[in-house]
Formats: C-alpha cells, structure tokens, sequence
C-alpha cells in the first residue's frame, strides 16, 4: 500500500485529496504547513514503522516557499516528490524540476491525473535501486558541447553563434539521448529504446529523419557520425 | 525679475524671429555693398546707397525720388542688387528657420517617443521612458512634468493590474481544486459530466490568461535570436508525431545532404512568445481546416511565416473582430469549436511585442491565410548562420 505525503494550507482539499486517494488504495498523512513537514519527514524515513513513499507538495505554504521546501527534502532524503503547482506558472514549474522535483502538477488537476502521477513517479523511483538523495544540481540540465548550449529543461538548443533553435520532441529526445552516451555507437534499437515515449509510435525511419533533422541543425556533418551497418555515434565532448 | 529672466518659449520665438530678421536685412546690405557696388559709389552726400527693399533716403542732393547720384546707374544692376540683396535674406531667414524649427521642435519629437515608447512598455517589466525635468523651456519643463507623473501613474496601475490578475487567478485554483475533487465523490451522472465540462473550462480560461501575461512579461526580457525555420519545422514535426495533416513547403529534403539555399530567417525575440504564436495559428488552421500548410520566406529584411488551411475561411466582414479577445465566428461559442477565443489576441499581441504583424485573408478555392510578418534585424559584427 503506497504511503503518500501530502502537505497544503486547506484543510478542505487536505481531506478531499485524501479521500480520493484512498478509493485507490492508498494511506495519506495530512500536514498543513512547512514547519510540520520538517518535524514529521524524518519521521517517516525507509526502515521506519510507516516509511513515506511519496510526498506531495503545494508550492505556496503560509510559512514556507515551497521551492525551498522541495530543496531541503531532495538533499537529506530519498523521497520522491510531486510539487502541486499554481495553474499558468511555468516559472516554479522549471524551477521545481531543476530543485529536483520528480514531477508536478498544475492546480486544479483531474484527479486521475494525480493518481497516474504518483504510480508513474514511484515506477521511476523503484527502478533505480538503492535511491540516495540527490544532490542540489540537477543530472546535466544544461549540456554544452562543441560551443552549443543543449537547455534540457527548456528544451531548447543554442548555437554558438547565440541562435535558438527549436527541436522537436523527438529531436529533443534523440539528442537526449546523445549527450548521454557520447563517443559510443549507438544502433537503431538501441536508439529506439532510449529515445522512446509514450503513446508515440517511432520506427528506424523515423530515428533516420531525426538524426537527418539534428545533423541539419546542428550544422556540422561530423558531429552525428553514421556508423555503416551499426548505427550512431555522438562525436562531441561535453562540457 | 526671475520671472523675466525666465528660458520660455515665447522668449526663445521672439528672439529667433528677431534676430532672424535683423541679421537677414545686416547680411544682405553687407554683401550688396561687398559685391556689388562700384567702388567710388561709397562716399554718398550725407546718404546711405540705396537698398532696393529701402524706401530712398533723402541726402542733401535732395534725391527725393529718383536715384542719387552714382546709385545704380541702369536696370540690370539695379535688378542685380535685387536679386542678390534677396538672395541673401533668403539664406539666411532659411537657415534661421531651420535652425528654429528643429531647435523649437525637438522637445515635440522628445515627446513624441517618450510616448510610443510609454506605450510598449505598459504592461511589461521595462522601465517607463522619463523626460529631463531640468531642460529646455518653461512650457517644455512643465509638459516633462506631467508626462513623467502621468507615465509613473500609468506604470503603477497596470503593475496593479497584473497583479491582481495574478492573485485572483491564484486564489482561484484551490476552490477549482476543491470542487473537482467534490464532484468526483458523486455519483456519475449528466450533471456531474456537465459540471466537470464546466471546471475544465474556467481553468482553461484562467490559463489562457495566465499565459498571456505570462508571455508579456517574458517579452519584456532582452531578446535572443530565434531561427524561425527550425521553429516553424519543430512544430510541424510535433503534429505530425501526433497524426496531424501538416505539410511544411519549401522544406529541405529530409534525405539530403546539402543545404536548401535559402536565406537564414533569424528573428530577435523570444522563443516561447514566437512558438505561442506559431502553434496558436497552427492549432486554428487544423482545428477549423482539418489540415495545414507552413512556409517561410524571407524577402526585403523580413520574415514571412504562412499558415494556410482549407477550412470554411472568414466572413470578409470579420476578418479584422476576430482578433478581439473572446470573440466567435459562431456566436453559438460551441465547445467542438473549441477554444477560448484568445488564441489570435494573444498571437497579435505578441507579433506587435516583437516589431511584426498578424493578418487573416481568405484563399481563393477556399480556407484561410495567416501571414506572420516579422523583422529581421542582424545585430551588427554577427555574420549570418
């Protein structure tokens, strides 16, 4: 039974989220504010009686800055966490994830949404094993290469002459998954599994019109390198 | 007696006229005299030679009214004095008058663009333009006075304004929160699916609005440079991941290796604000057409981006109202049309933001022709991509 978390200010969405995710199956703990989360969550720490498995926080606490709350929960422990956000506020939204945030979700919400979330959230959560806290810098929001700037969280792609340029998602995904693994020979399948998402269908074909895509934008033959018979290879040193 | 001593523009007029004149008349006379007088026509009885613009002066020759002696002896250099005497006033009043026009006028220009510049800036985190209060004539201090006030005041009442949005908005969202999650403790029934409809709908409106003031001010930020062509290619790919019949014209063949030679269309502004803009009219041409056509052109140091469906089009009479905020084609405001109805005000907005322009036409055949119309401006010592 997953053990969620949930702190935010009103008492009546306290109750009301925790009703509703109960109809699913889970135990909620209510806390009202900042300083009930710091006392409670050492509380609930893996090999305690009742571990918490998730926590949902809302960005705006009466004594908090939910932000800062994120931070100091992603440093000192191994906590996924789901930040309630304010609807059209995509400042905290980037914020939050580049705080470490495992996911978030803007105010008001259909409640499957939420729902779907967490169960999405604690899926990535348990398939990295051992899970340690996070230190604050996020894993490579911001990859420079060759003179480009690669802004993961904004999904944007910079030229070192200083023009932006869009990518596309499954460009997006693609470089993604270059910059992960640079140097190293990546085949089609590979590419497949590592640049897939959900409920889109991508083939070869489409992996070759991403890469042509890519190699157009980023202006340099050399950098995508097309193995004969085996697949890609990022040619790039990050930094 | 500070008063009097006072810079006014009344003062500044009656000098620049006055002087104007008198140095005019002193510069004509002196050059007749330099150029054109015989020299032995100096020394006059008692009299100054005659100036064509001057009545006759009566020396001690009794002149009265015929010429002195040795005063211009025939019509031709008579008429030379004329023309020259003439000339010469001419240049100078000429020159005197520009000099005045422009001096007088600048405060007038000075507040021309402090005013458009007022204008752009209401609304965004960009500083109000001031004027020098200290400078230039009474009436100009005065007028920099008031229009310093006025742009303050202005200022303060639109970051109200936002404000305010921003907090009903916040405010908003937690009894949205709180009925969603009521009306999933019902029982499902017609009512409860209508009302559900109905939240989604007020949080669609508040994102809307939200976003807008959102992106306006993000275009108060300092401006990147944004390669409309891989915007407008990014976001066709999107659709065409999702299904979406949009067609890029002009496209670099995916399987080539060359580049198409086309002209870079490099845009300053922001990315976000210019993506809006694109999948606003993008989403209109598919969700009224059924499909899309996008292409780019550049010509005579702009970027064109043309959006074309083959959708019912606009009544000719409605072409220019629908980018009014909240304003149907289809006063039925039917939900399958979708829409908040500010996608176009807020894609106008934010072209004017970035120096640029919105139009709609219809095709002939049919459908609908967005033309995003947009500068480029090279920053200089960069060489194109």
């Amino acid at each position: 039974m997953i053990h969620a978390l949930l702190v935010d200010d009103d008492a009546d969405l306290r109750t009301l989220m925790a009703g509703y995710l109960q109809q699913y199956g889970m135990r909620v703990t209510v806390l009202p504010d900042g300083a009930s989360l710091r006392r409670t969550l050492p509380t609930g720490q893996p090999g305690a009686t009742d571990p918490f498995d998730v926590l949902l926080l809302d960005v705006m606490l009466p004594d908090a800055n939910g932000l800062d709350l994120c931070r100091w929960v992603r440093t000192s422990y191994p906590l996924p966490v789901i930040m309630l956000t304010a609807q059209g506020d995509p400042a905290s939204r980037i914020v939050g994830l580049e705080l470490g945030a495992d996911d978030y979700l803007p105010k008001p919400f259909e409640p499957r949404e939420l729902v779907a979330r967490i169960n999405a959230v604690l899926r990535r959560a348990g398939s990295v094993s051992a899970r340690t806290p996070q230190s604050t810098e996020q894993t490579n929001a911001v990859v420079r290469f060759n003179g480009w700037v690669f802004d993961r969280l904004r999904r944007q792609l910079s030229s070192p002459q200083q023009v932006v340029l869009a990518l596309s998602s499954a460009e997006f995904r693609l470089l993604s998954a270059f910059v992960d693994h640079p140097r190293r020979v990546l085949s089609r399948d590979r590419l497949l599994d590592l640049a897939h998402a959900p409920g889109v269908e991508i083939t070869g074909r489409s992996i070759d019109l991403a890469v042509s895509r890519l190699r157009q934008k980023l202006d340099d033959p050399t950098l995508i390198r097309t193995v004969r018979g085996e697949g890609y290879s990022f040619e790039a040193d990050l930094g | 007696m500070k008063n009097l001593l006072e810079d006014t523009l009344f003062k500044r007029l009656f000098l620049l006229m006055w002087v104007a004149l008198v140095v005019s008349h002193l510069a004509g006379f002196l050059s007749v005299q330099q150029f054109l007088m015989p020299p032995d026509g100096m020394p006059r009885a008692g009299g100054m030679p005659p100036m064509p613009s001057l009545p006759p002066m009566d020396g001690p020759g009794g002149m009265g009214g015929g010429p002195p002696d040795g005063g211009p002896p025939d019509d031709s250099l008579f008429a030379h004095w004329l023309w020259l005497d003439y000339l010469v006033r001419g240049i100078v009043i000429g020159m005197a008058a520009w000099i005045g026009a422009r001096w007088l006028s600048a405060p007038m220009r000075q507040l021309a663009d402090a005013s458009r510049t007022l204008g752009q800036s209401l609304g965004t985190n960009r500083p109000v333009p001031t004027l020098d209060e200290a400078q230039g004539t009474l009436e100009v201090r005065q007028t920099s006075e008031v229009f310093n006030a006025m742009s303050r005041r202005l200022h303060e009442q639109f970051g109200a304004q936002a404000l305010l949005m921003a907090a009903i908005s916040h405010d908003l969202r937690t009894p949205l929160s709180r009925l969603r999650l009521r009306l999933e403790h019902m029982e499902a029934n017609a009512h409860t699916e209508r009302s559900i409809n109905d939240v989604r709908e007020m949080d669609q409106l508040i994102a809307s609005v939200l976003e807008m003031m959102q992106l306006n001010h993000e275009t108060a930020a300092a401006p990147q440079r944004v390669d409309l062509r891989a915007l407008v290619q990014s976001l066709a790919d999107d659709l065409a991941e999702q299904g979406q019949a949009v067609t890029l014209q002009n496209a670099a063949d995916a399987d080539a290796d060359a580049n198409v030679d086309t002209e870079p269309a490099v845009v300053p502004g922001q990315p976000a604000a210019l993506n809006r803009v694109v999948a606003n009219l993008l989403s209109n041409a598919l969700r009224y057409g059924g499909s899309a056509e996008i292409s780019v052109q550049v010509q005579a140091g702009q970027a064109q981006v043309l959006i074309d469906d083959r959708g019912p089009g606009i009544p000719a009479d409605q072409l220019e109202a629908v980018f009014q905020p909240f304003y149907r084609v289809d006063t039925s405001r039917s939900k399958q049309t979708g829409g908040t109805g500010l996608g176009l005000y807020i894609a106008r907005d934010l072209a004017h933001r970035h120096g640029g322009q919105l139009t709609l036409a219809n095709r002939e055949g049919g459908g609908l022709r967005a033309a995003l119309v947009l500068p480029l401006k090279e920053a200089p010592g960069t060489g194109a991509a």
